[in-house]
C-alpha cells in the first residue's frame, strides 16, 4: 500500500494546485460552469482518494466542502466572494492535512472542525448527510457483524426485467452466488419462453424460485441482488428461523407444490415451516401442511387392478409408440424446427410411459412361490423324503405373463428333482450323504436375461443309462458318437424318460419336453446340468421384456432388421477384405472375434459392399460380431408375432413396424449365433 | 480464470490501486485515464468487463457507459462504475445509461473482487 500513498500525496498536491487555479478563475467568473466542474471534481477525486487510502480525516473534511460545490454545480447556490475566501481557507487547510499525513495533531483536527464549521454555514443539509454517510462506512466495513450461527429458511422469487442482459448482467451469477450462500433449491420459472422462432437472445424471459437455508441474515441476501435493485421483480421472505432443508418432508411439500401448481403459495411454506420449528404450537400445521404430501406417502402403497387393464395399456402404449415412430419420422422430413421440438418430446414422453408401464407389469418372483412350497412339502412328505427348499432372489422380476408361463414348468422340474433326483434317506445315508436333501431355486439378472436356477444335490443323471433309453427308444443309433452335454439334452426330446418305474407324479415321458416347449414359448432357454452322483442342475433363461425392445435397426441388402439394443456392444466399420472368411474371425479393436455374415443368411445377393458395419453382439459370456451392410439408427420397436408361417423361423424373435409403415423383422441374436456355431 | 478487465479513472493513484487488486486476483488489467480514452482503447479489443470511474475531464463516466452500449461488441460486456456517490440519483442514472453494478469507494480489495465475481465469471 506504501507506494501507492506516495503517489497520492503527489497526486493530491496537484489536484489542489488544480483546485487553487482553478478558484481563483471562478472570482473572476463567477458563472463560468467548466471551472465550477474542474472545481468540484477536483474536490471529488481528493475526498475519494483519501478514504482509499485510510485518510478519513480529509476524506470527511473534503466532503462538506465537495457537498457546498455540488449545490453551486447544480445551481442551489451561487459564488460568493465569501464563499471563494473560505474555500481557499479550506484548501490551504487540505495542504496542511496533506503534509501532516498520518500523524495529524489534535491542533489541526480543531482547526478542521473550525473551517468545517465555516463550510456548513452555507448549507443546511450536511450534518444529517454526515451521519448517513459514516453510517455507510459501517456497513460496508463490517458485514461480519451480519453473520451469526442461526440458520433460518427463506423464499426468494427473482425475476429480472426482460431487458436485463442489457446492463451486461448475467442473472445466472446471481442466482448461483444466491445459492452458494447455504443450502438450497432452484425452481427455474419457464412459462415466459417463446417458441424458437420467437425467441429474442437479448431478451430474459426466465424467473427463479429459490429456496435457501443460510446462517446470512435477510440484508446479505439483498446485497447479492443490489446492482438488479429496480431492474428485476425482487422478492425475499423469511419461511422459518430453521433449516427446513434439512427436512425431507419439507422438500417433498415444496417440490410438489411446485410441480402440482407452477407456483409457490407462500403462506403455505410459512405455515409448514412453523410447524416444522415449534411442534407445540403448529400441530395443526403439521396435520394440514402435511396431510397433502404425507397422505400419498404412507397411504395405501398398491392398488389392485385387473390385469385386463393392464394388457388393454400395454396396448395402447405399444400403438403410441408405433406412432410415435410415424410422427418422428414425419417432423424430420417435414422441416419445421417446431414440430421436430415437439416429437422429439412426445418421444421422450412415450419412452418414459412404456417403462413405466412395463414396470407395472413386472411382479416379483414371489408371488407364485408359495405354490412350489406346497409341491415340495406334499410330495417329499409322500415319498418319505426330507427335503429343505431353499428359494434365492426371489424379488426377481418378471413379465406377469411370463410368470404366468413358468408356473408350470418349474413344477415339473420340481417334481422330477423330487421323484428322479432326490434319494431316499437310507440311500443318502449311504452315500454318504446328509440325510435330508437340498433344492435350490435360484433367480438372478444376467444380462438381458432373468435366470431362474433349480438344482438338488440327488443323484444326478447318468449320461450312459440317458444313452441306453434313447437307443431304446429308437431316438438315436447304437453307435452315434455324443458327448456328455449331447446326452443330457437328449432328455428334452419327446417320448424320453428315464425313470425306471412310472410313478403318479413324474416319468411319464411327458415331462422335459413340455417343460422346453413352454419356455421356448414365451422366447426362454432350458438348459441342464448333472453331475452323476452330486445332483442336477436346471436353468431357464428368459429374456426381460416381451413386447417393446429398444432396438439397432441395421440394413441388409436393402431390407431393415432389428437387433435388440441390450445386447450390443459396440460398433465398427470395417472393409470387406477384412473379414477372414476361412476361420471366421475378424480383428476388432486387437481383439479376434468371431463374426456371423448375415448377409448368407437374409440376401441371395452375393455382392457386398467393399465398406460394411459390424455389430458386436454380447453372447453368454463372449462377444460375436454380425455383419451387416450398415447400421442406420436406433428405434424402438414392438414386437409383432409372425403368425404360423414363420412358426419355425426361430431366428427371427418377431417383426415391428417402422414409422414409415414399411416391416422390419427383429433378430433373435442368441439363436442367430447358436445356430452358426452349430453349423 | 483470469479476465481482462479495462480500468478507466483520471486518478492514477486510483488506476494503480484497482489494477494492483486485480492483477493480484490473477486478472490482466488495462487502463485507460478517461472516457474518450476508454472508447480509443476499446476499439474492437477483448475485454471482459470495464471498471470506470463516473466523474473525468474530456468524457465522464455516464457518457462512457452510453456509448460502450451502443458498440456491437459491447453490448452485453459488463461495466462496473467506481463511486464516492452514494446518492441513488447517480446510480440510477448510471444504470439507466446501461451500467452493470456499482462499487463505492473507499473499497477494500474482497469488496472490489466480490463485486467483480457478481458481474463475470
Amino acid at each position: 500500500m506504501d507506494q501507492f500513498r506516495t503517489k497520492f500525496f503527489e497526486e493530491a498536491f496537484d489536484l489542489i494546485l488544480d483546485l487553487e487555479r482553478s478558484l481563483l478563475l471562478l472570482e473572476e467568473d463567477s458563472d463560468n460552469s467548466s471551472h465550477i466542474e474542474q472545481v468540484f471534481r477536483a474536490m471529488h477525486t481528493i475526498k475519494g482518494n483519501s478514504a482509499m487510502f485510510g485518510f478519513t480525516h480529509i476524506d470527511r473534511f473534503t466532503h462538506d466542502l465537495e457537498t457546498i460545490y455540488d449545490q453551486v454545480r447544480g445551481g442551489d447556490l451561487k459564488i460568493t466572494s465569501k464563499l471563494l475566501t473560505t474555500t481557499l481557507e479550506a484548501v490551504d487547510h487540505l495542504k496542511r492535512l496533506l503534509n501532516e499525513g498520518d500523524d495529524v495533531s489534535n491542533e489541526t483536527l480543531e482547526v478542521s472542525a473550525l473551517i468545517t464549521d465555516k463550510i456548513n454555514a452555507f448549507t443546511a443539509e450536511d450534518a444529517c448527510d454526515i451521519e448517513l454517510q459514516k453510517g455507510l462506512y459501517t456497513i460496508s466495513n463490517d458485514v461480519s457483524a451480519y453473520k451469526s450461527g442461526m440458520v433460518s429458511t427463506f423464499f426468494i422469487h427473482f425475476k429480472p426485467d426482460a431487458n436485463i442482459f442489457k446492463s451486461g448482467t448475467n442473472p445466472l451469477f446471481l442466482v448461483d452466488e444466491i445459492c452458494h450462500l447455504g443450502r438450497s433449491i432452484t425452481y427455474p420459472e419457464m412459462g415466459n419462453l417463446p417458441e424458437l422462432q420467437q425467441l429474442e437472445v437479448d431478451t430474459c424471459y426466465l424467473a427463479w424460485n429459490i429456496l435457501l437455508s443460510t446462517s446470512q441474515d435477510i440484508n446479505a441476501l439483498y446485497d447479492v441482488f443490489i446492482f438488479v435493485e429496480g431492474s428485476c421483480e425482487l422478492e425475499i421472505v423469511q419461511i422459518a428461523e430453521a433449516d427446513l432443508m434439512a427436512d425431507d418432508g419439507f422438500v417433498r411439500y415444496v417440490t410438489r407444490m411446485y410441480n402440482d401448481r407452477k407456483s409457490f403459495d407462500l403462506a403455505g411454506l410459512q405455515q409448514f415451516g412453523r410447524a416444522l420449528c415449534h411442534p407445540e404450537v403448529g400441530a395443526e400445521g403439521i396435520k394440514s401442511g402435511r396431510s397433502k404430501s404425507g397422505s400419498r406417502d404412507q397411504g395405501i402403497a398398491s392398488i389392485r387392478v385387473s390385469t385386463d387393464k393392464i394388457d388393454v395399456l400395454m396396448n395402447l402404449v405399444s400403438e403410441l409408440v408405433t406412432i410415435q415412430a410415424r410422427l418422428s419420422l414425419f417432423a424430420e422430413q417435414s422441416l419445421l424446427p417446431e414440430l421436430e421440438n415437439i416429437s422429439e418430446n412426445m418421444d421422450k414422453i412415450s419412452r418414459k410411459l412404456r417403462d413405466t408401464a412395463f414396470s407395472i407389469c413386472l411382479i416379483p418372483l414371489d408371488s407364485v412361490l408359495t405354490r412350489f412350497h406346497r409341491l415340495v412339502r406334499d410330495i417329499s412328505t409322500e415319498l418319505g423324503k426330507e427335503v429343505e427348499f431353499i428359494t434365492e432372489g426371489t424379488d426377481t422380476e418378471l413379465d406377469k405373463t411370463m410368470i404366468e408361463n413358468l408356473v408350470d414348468p418349474i413344477l415339473h422340474i420340481l417334481r422330477n428333482s423330487l421323484d428322479h433326483g432326490i434319494e431316499s434317506p437310507s440311500e443318502r445315508q449311504s452315500r454318504g450323504k446328509s440325510e435330508q436333501g437340498t433344492i435350490r431355486l435360484k433367480a438372478f439378472y444376467s444380462g438381458v436375461h432373468v435366470h431362474i436356477q433349480i438344482s438338488d444335490d440327488g443323484g444326478g443323471i447318468d449320461p450312459e443309462r440317458v444313452r441306453e433309453k434313447a437307443v431304446q427308444a429308437g431316438i438315436v443309433g447304437e453307435d452315434e458318437q455324443l458327448n456328455r452335454q449331447e446326452l443330457l439334452n437328449l432328455i428334452f426330446l419327446p417320448g424320453f424318460s428315464t425313470a425306471a418305474s412310472v410313478t403318479d407324479l413324474s416319468g411319464r415321458g411327458v415331462g422335459m419336453d413340455v417343460v422346453k416347449r413352454k419356455i421356448n414359448e414365451v422366447r426362454g432357454e432350458v438348459e441342464i446340468d448333472s453331475v452323476l452322483g452330486k445332483g442336477t442342475t436346471v436353468t431357464i433363461k428368459l429374456p426381460l421384456t416381451l413386447s417393446i425392445i429398444d432396438g439397432l435397426l441395421v440394413m441388409i441388402d436393402d431390407t431393415l432388421f432389428v437387433v435388440p439394443l441390450s445386447v450390443v456392444d459396440t460398433i465398427f466399420a470395417v472393409s470387406h477384405s477384412d473379414l477372414k472368411s476361412y476361420n471366421q474371425l475378424v480383428v476388432l479393436d486387437g481383439k479376434q472375434i468371431p463374426y456371423v455374415y448375415l448377409r448368407d443368411l437374409f440376401s441371395d445377393n452375393a455382392n457386398p459392399e467393399d465398406r460394411e458395419q459390424v455389430v458386436v453382439v454380447s453372447y453368454s459370456d463372449s462377444s460375436v460380431a454380425l455383419v451387416v451392410d450398415r447400421v442406420v439408427g436406433e428405434y424402438q420397436a414392438v414386437l409383432k408375432p409372425l403368425g404360423k408361417a414363420f412358426k419355425n423361423m426361430d431366428i427371427v424373435s418377431g417383426a415391428t413396424i417402422l414409422g414409415d409403415g414399411t416391416i422390419a423383422l427383429v433378430l433373435d441374436t442368441g439363436r442367430i449365433i447358436r445356430q452358426a456355431v452349430e453349423k | 480464470m483470469g479476465k481482462s478487465i479495462l480500468v478507466v479513472d483520471d486518478s492514477e493513484s486510483i488506476r494503480e490501486v484497482v489494477s494492483f487488486t486485480l492483477e493480484n486476483a490473477g486478472h490482466r488489467v488495462m487502463k485507460a485515464v478517461d472516457g474518450q480514452d476508454a472508447l480509443n482503447f476499446l476499439d474492437g479489443a477483448e475485454v471482459d468487463l470495464i471498471i470506470t470511474d463516473l466523474h473525468m475531464p474530456n468524457m465522464d463516466g455516464i457518457a462512457l457507459i452510453k456509448e460502450v452500449r451502443c458498440s456491437v461488441h459491447y453490448k452485453f460486456t459488463p461495466i462496473l462504475f467506481l463511486t464516492t456517490e452514494s446518492q441513488n440519483e447517480k446510480k440510477l442514472q448510471a444504470k439507466e445509461a446501461g451500467a452493470t453494478g456499482w462499487i463505492v469507494k473507499p473499497f477494500v480489495p474482497e469488496k472490489l473482487l466480490a463485486a467483480i465475481s457478481k458481474v463475470v465469471r
